[in-house]
């Protein structure tokens, strides 16, 4: 009976179908489109545009940036603002101070001389978050987000989110290895037991209350986070930030996301073609990857401590196994290389120094995957 | 009687026995279904002559006879009367030969000396001018292939003249009307098919005639008859129980040459039944596909592509009503329950006068009548399905039911599950019934009706429902010999439901539904020898709610959005004559003439012509009053094909065909989603409009059994819908507005083989066929693929199949499928770049790429229950296993973000092999 069982699991799993890698034979030539992302922030922030090209495919590095363009935001009321590269590709202004009742474009002029522009949009204010909150799952927490605008006006919304969250190395180090001959003591602002982990949203967040009666999302999901994830150790902040669009703006947004997020199942919408809001001034047909809307954004951070969780086991990301020891003869041969991090000194029951425990870096320094340094908001 | 050929042996053995005990110079005989070898070797051991013959000739042909002491000569012409088989006797030596010409000409000169003189020409004007209707009332029944039946008035001189038999061929057993009989003179130059009533009626020249009925699922049979003035015959056929000799296709072995259709495809459920299926449940759309030109949209889809058309440009009917939906369970079962299913036709090319409205194909569904005799029934159990059903008569073999359900219990199975598919859920049923009541001989009234609903939800919380819901009712009735008609009224309804009250702010309903009427009358007129006029009129009335979306529960927030119902008429008159011009020449010439209207109440937006569809060009509405005609399309359509033999066993045909759409189901996914909807054409939606030139080569090798065809097609396609980027299909107020109105080109060539008896048979097809289309008015919207040919989502180029079936012994059989194809057109990223804190991809050229090919194999054992006829219950199991090689065919292929990170997959279906049993039980 057993084996019937299995059998039929398996009948229904082939059913539902098997997904598997798969590297389809793609164009190789370079089309090497301008891709144009950022928000006019029309508020007290400051406003970022980020210019890159595509790569093919196959690239491993999807990096590419455009730099020495000159960027300029313009009104509607012809003020205008140039913004300066501060990283390559990354171009800032402090903020514009031109006020929400206007339309904002970008004019992009790249190093080459070809002009770009985008088209006047409408500053949309975005209303204040309602709440952040979570609901504790089997499985692991889910986050939402919960917005309204009682003057029925904002209707598509955006969000991205940051998370923050303590973690710990699997190994305390109290010993350091500051080029020999031996591993020394380590200081307590030498430190790299804990850190602070941070992530930023890589999906697209949308939300929209174009079918209710009133200006409201309710509990919109933001991320899921397993029960066993390293979030979870300690105490975990989420920031969620909360853009009004447009309904051009949405539906850019989501066509990105239908074509870049939601593929792969039966009923399998086409993909599509993503058009913006941007283009090249002298040839009207040339695709621009892009779409510039500007306005306001909102904020909320939310604190969840381990104490408000249930008692859910983090499991070790690395598998940690336990520590060597390093005689110290040997010390010289091996912690040069920054790849084994001693833990801490073993004495001999004469009380003599004879060596360190170590372990892989992974599971002694925190700071691989995190910071030490504790953010300014932490609470 | 219906014996296994354990019995027939045995009994055979017996006979053969006794009979070698007799040497007075009489000899007896009983054969039944005996070859021709086995017969020669039992009477040179009796009569201690020499047979010469050629075994590869004379052995397909089965000898039943029976002769008590009788002298050989006497014997030898029992044996072989009905048969092909020629014999002579020289001294010590009998020669066997089959040779149609020799055999006629010995046929006709064995009659002309029993027969007096034909009449003179005098004497046939008045035989022409009588009317013979009161002496003609009595029909006969023509049971037996040993009885001389007489056609008219007796008389002693054979007068010279025509006499138009006409009748039924039925079923012996269950009284059922048998479609597609072909009934024909000896020598195939006079012939008749019999429709789907079952009523033939053939022009004969008066005198003797032997005439070959030949119909798939019945025992090919004869019928001796001498025609003195029109008459009535019905010729019943005993159902083919005994399978040494299986018809397996109803394309009939000499219908393929002879027909005037040009791609038509008949598969009856015996057909069906041998091919494996997925689930061990015969599945006659998967049958379909695997038939030349036919292409599968995807795997977990019975949605198919005809000659390069979309999925929705299949007319499917079942008993006249139209199936908007022909799926369950995801697509992986077809709407039509095998048990209650008589046969299916495709027509693909000629596409008769009196179907219309869709532009690739029509695919004709007929249930079976249920017995006139005794109450019946069967049941199936599959693992995922089991289904039942019960037929019988009502009243003194005047009136029967057939009543059909199905279910799935693949809910439980669900359960099984890992937690993670806890909310998963599928389940579905339908029902069949059919009532027929023969009024008299000429009135016969049928009512069908049909109910299926899905419900499923698969790891989500939204719950999916769709219900297909038809009857129609028909009556048929012969208002003289020559003259009959059928009178259909069907409704037809098909919804969907989708629910989701997760969020109870946001829970909602939304529901699709489209109403059919339909009320359509087609006559046939046997006009001479020479016409037969086929001639109708049809209306259909449609009533389509768009969208109706909806608060679920107290505290939603939905605003009601309701796409406002939309209705139309579309109305057609047809006419259409099949001329044989002569013995070897014929023509098929219809015409039909369809129009449409659009009508109220609605309101209609109104857009500049020269300027793209768009929401900024939007000038303003009309509102129109209910029943307003609001703008009507219409046009001929021709439908015109051709035959001509140049032997009796080899034809060319040509056929020219146009056809125009008025409803169009609107689906931006690859298979047909339960959640697509379907559009009427309106002011700024064009009907379809496709045209079809084909032609085609057949030869059969009757000998071998062999029948080969090649048929080459060439279509155009206008105002075929295609999307705007990112188009949103549902609930969309001004859908014109995502809609583009493509030009579509398919053009391709088919081979079939086919093999229709012999220990091995089946048919393998192989079709090369393209399709594509152009988007390149401006005016329009924004050019794909700049304005350039792009192919069609289904366009797959190579297609091979083979479908075999070999009986190895008398109740087992083992039946092979093999497929393959071209993978489909999809569209692939071509660049890739940063956006939104993850990396996303770039599309742009329109299905430029293609998925890997795709290939299966499917392999069934069926084991047949032992024959006796007169025991309760009979028992068959297949057991098989669909896609022996496991190999893992891709659905789709895709690039998908996953934690920042954009990665390529393919995505399989059927990704191992999958093992089926089902066990059925006939009552």
């Amino acid at each position: 009976m057993k084996r019937f069982n299995i059998y039929l699991v398996g009948l229904v799993l082939s059913l539902i179908g098997c997904k598997e890698p798969f590297t389809p034979e793609t164009t190789s030539k370079n089309s090497n489109i301008l891709v144009v992302e950022g928000f006019i922030n029309a508020g007290l922030d400051s406003t970022i545009i980020k210019l890159s090209r595509t790569v093919i495919l196959t690239n491993k590095n999807v990096i590419n940036p455009e730099t020495g363009a000159t960027l300029i935001i313009e009104t509607s009321a012809n003020e205008a603002r140039t913004l300066v590269e501060k990283e390559k590709g990354l171009y800032v202004t402090s903020a514009l101070n031109f006020g929400v009742n206007k339309k904002y474009r970008l004019k992009i002029r790249t190093n080459k001389g070809a002009n770009y522009v985008s088209d006047f949009v409408d500053a949309r204010v975005a209303p204040p978050i309602d709440s952040v909150n979570y609901v504790v799952k089997p499985e692991g927490l889910q986050l939402y987000v919960n917005a309204s605008d009682p003057a029925n006006n904002t209707r598509y919304y955006r969000w991205e989110y940051e998370e923050s969250w303590i973690f710990y190395s699997r190994y305390n180090s109290s010993s350091i290895w500051k080029g020999g001959p031996i591993a020394v003591e380590r200081y307590p602002e030498e430190s790299i037991f804990k850190c602070w982990g941070n992530a930023k949203s890589s999906t697209i967040l949308l939300g929209s209350s174009i079918k209710l009666s009133k200006d409201v999302i309710h509990l919109s999901p933001l991320t899921d986070i397993v029960s066993s994830s390293e979030r979870l150790t300690e105490k975990y902040s989420i920031l969620v930030k909360q853009y009004a669009l447009n309904k051009e703006t949405y539906e850019f947004w989501q066509n990105l996301k239908k074509n870049t997020e939601s593929l792969g199942s039966i009923f399998d919408v086409l993909p599509s073609q993503l058009t913006g809001n941007i283009r090249n001034e002298a040839d009207g047909s040339e695709p621009v990857i892009g779409y510039i809307s500007a306005g306001t954004t909102q904020q909320r951070r939310i604190f969840i401590e381990k104490s408000d969780l249930p008692k859910w086991q983090v499991k070790d990301p690395y598998g940690c196994m336990l520590p060597d020891t390093v005689p110290l003869f040997r010390q010289k041969d091996i912690f040069p290389g920054n790849l084994i991090v001693p833990i801490e000194a073993i004495y001999s029951p004469a009380g003599f120094l004879i060596a360190h425990l170590a372990s892989s870096r992974a599971c002694v320094d925190c700071t691989i995957r995190g910071t030490v340094k504790k953010p300014i908001f932490w609470q | 009687m219906r014996f296994s050929c354990f019995y027939i042996c045995c009994l055979l053995f017996l006979t053969l026995k006794l009979a070698a005990q007799q040497t007075d110079g009489l000899y007896s005989v009983d054969y039944r279904q005996t070859k021709v070898s086995s017969v020669v070797a039992g009477l040179e051991a009796k009569s201690g002559l020499h047979f010469y013959y050629d075994k590869l000739s004379v052995d397909s042909v089965l000898i039943t006879a029976k002769v008590d002491r009788k002298p050989l000569n006497v014997v030898l012409t029992t044996i072989f009367q009905n048969t092909e088989i020629n014999f002579v006797i020289h001294e010590k030596n009998i020669f066997l030969t089959r040779n149609k010409s020799i055999k006629a000409e010995i046929a006709e000169g064995y009659y002309a000396d029993r027969i007096k003189r034909p009449p003179t020409q005098n004497e046939l004007a008045k035989t022409m001018d009588s009317d013979l209707d009161d002496q003609t009332e009595k029909t006969l029944n023509a049971v037996t292939p040993n009885k001389i039946y007489e056609i008219g008035i007796k008389s002693n001189i054979l007068k010279k003249g025509i006499g138009i038999v006409a009748g039924y061929v039925k079923d012996l057993r269950s009284e059922e009307p048998i479609e597609g009989a072909v009934i024909s003179t000896a020598d195939f130059k006079i012939k008749a098919v019999s429709n789907e009533q079952g009523l033939y009626s053939i022009s004969l020249p008066y005198g003797p005639h032997l005439l070959n009925v030949k119909a798939s699922g019945n025992r090919d049979s004869k019928r001796q008859v001498v025609v003195y003035g029109d008459g009535k015959l019905n010729i019943e056929l005993r159902e083919k129980v005994v399978s040494l000799k299986e018809v397996k296709i109803v394309s009939n072995k000499a219908s393929n040459v002879k027909s005037l259709e040009m791609g038509v495809n008949r598969l009856d459920m015996k057909t069906i039944k041998k091919i494996p299926a997925v689930f061990g449940e015969p599945d006659i759309l998967r049958v379909v596909l695997t038939l030349p030109g036919v292409q599968s949209v995807g795997e977990a889809s019975t949605g198919f592509n005809v000659r390069g058309g979309s999925a929705d440009q299949n007319l499917i009917l079942l008993n006249d009503a139209t199936v908007y939906n022909p799926s369950h369970f995801f697509g992986f079962f077809s709407a039509f329950n095998p048990d209650i299913v008589k046969d299916v036709q495709l027509y693909k090319s000629t596409i008769p006068e009196k179907f219309g409205g869709r532009l690739a194909s029509v695919l004709e569904v007929t249930n079976r009548e249920g017995d006139k005799s005794k109450i019946t029934g069967s049941a199936g159990i599959g693992l995922l399905t089991s289904r039942f059903n019960i037929e019988g008569p009502i009243d003194s073999g005047k009136t029967s039911f057939i009543f059909g359900g199905r279910t799935t219990y693949s809910n439980w199975m669900l359960k099984l599950l890992p937690a993670e598919y806890e909310k998963s859920k599928a389940d579905f049923h339908d029902f069949n019934l059919g009532l027929n009541h023969q009024i008299n001989e000429k009135h016969t009234i049928s009512l069908s009706a049909y109910y299926s609903k899905d419900n499923f939800k698969l790891n989500s919380d939204t719950n999916y429902n769709y219900n297909n819901r038809n009857v129609s009712l028909k009556w048929k009735h012969s208002i003289n010999q020559k003259l009959n008609g059928a009178l259909t009224l069907a409704s037809d309804f098909y919804e969907y439901n989708i629910k989701s009250d997760v969020n109870q702010v946001n829970a909602y309903k939304l529901n699709f539904n489209i109403n059919q009427s339909t009320l359509k009358y087609d006559m046939v007129y046997a006009l001479n020898s020479k016409h037969t006029l086929n001639f109708g009129i049809s209306s259909i009335h449609y009533k389509l709610s768009p969208g109706n979306f909806t608060p679920l529960g107290n505290e939603s927030l939905v605003v009601p959005d309701i796409v406002p119902t939309e209705q139309a008429l579309e109305s057609a008159i047809f006419i259409g004559d099949q001329f044989d011009v002569s013995n070897d020449f014929s023509i098929n010439a219809g015409l039909r003439y369809s129009f449409y209207n659009y009508l109220g109440p609605q309101v209609i937006r109104n857009y500049p012509s020269n300027l793209p569809i768009t929401e900024d060009n939007l000038l303003g509405t009309t509102t129109y009053g209910k029943n307003k005609f609001i703008n009507s399309y219409g046009g001929p359509e021709i439908r015109v094909s051709a035959r001509y033999n140049f032997k009796p066993d080899l034809s060319v045909k040509a056929a020219y065909n146009t056809l125009r759409q008025y409803i169009h189901l609107l689906s931006n996914t690859t298979a047909i989603a339960p959640t697509d909807v379907w559009k009427l054409s309106d002011p700024n939606i064009k009907p379809q409009f496709g045209d079809q030139v084909s032609l085609g080569l057949y030869k059969n090798f009757e000998t071998q059994g062999y029948e080969t065809s090649v048929e080459v097609y060439y279509k155009k396609l206008k105002d075929f819908l295609d999307y705007r980027s990112g188009a949103n299909l549902v609930l969309n107020q001004h859908i014109e507005t995502d809609l583009i109105s493509t030009k579509g080109k398919a053009y391709g060539i088919e081979f079939l083989i086919k093999r229709n008896y012999g220990k091995l048979n089946g048919w393998m097809s192989y079709a090369y066929s393209r399709t594509q289309l152009k988007m390149d008015d401006i005016t329009i919207g924004p050019l794909v693929n700049r304005g350039e040919y792009y192919p069609a989502n289904y366009d797959k180029p190579h297609a091979f199949n083979f479908t075999g079936n070999y009986r190895f012994k008398h109740r087992y059989n083992l039946s092979l499928n093999l497929t393959y194809s071209t993978g489909r057109p999809i569209t692939l990223p071509i660049a890739k770049f940063n956006y939104g804190g993850s990396e996303r991809v770039y599309y742009a050229d329109r299905n430029a790429n293609r998925i890997p090919d795709y290939f299966r194999s499917d392999v069934s054992f069926n084991i047949e229950g032992n024959h006796k006829v007169h025991q309760r219950l009979h028992n068959s199991y297949t057991i098989g296993f669909y896609n022996l090689t496991g190999r893992k065919n891709p659905y789709s292929v895709y690039y998908v973000q996953e934690g920042g990170v954009i990665s390529g997959y393919k995505l399989s279906i059927f990704a191992s092999v999958i093992p089926f049993i089902n066990y059925n039980i006939k009552f």
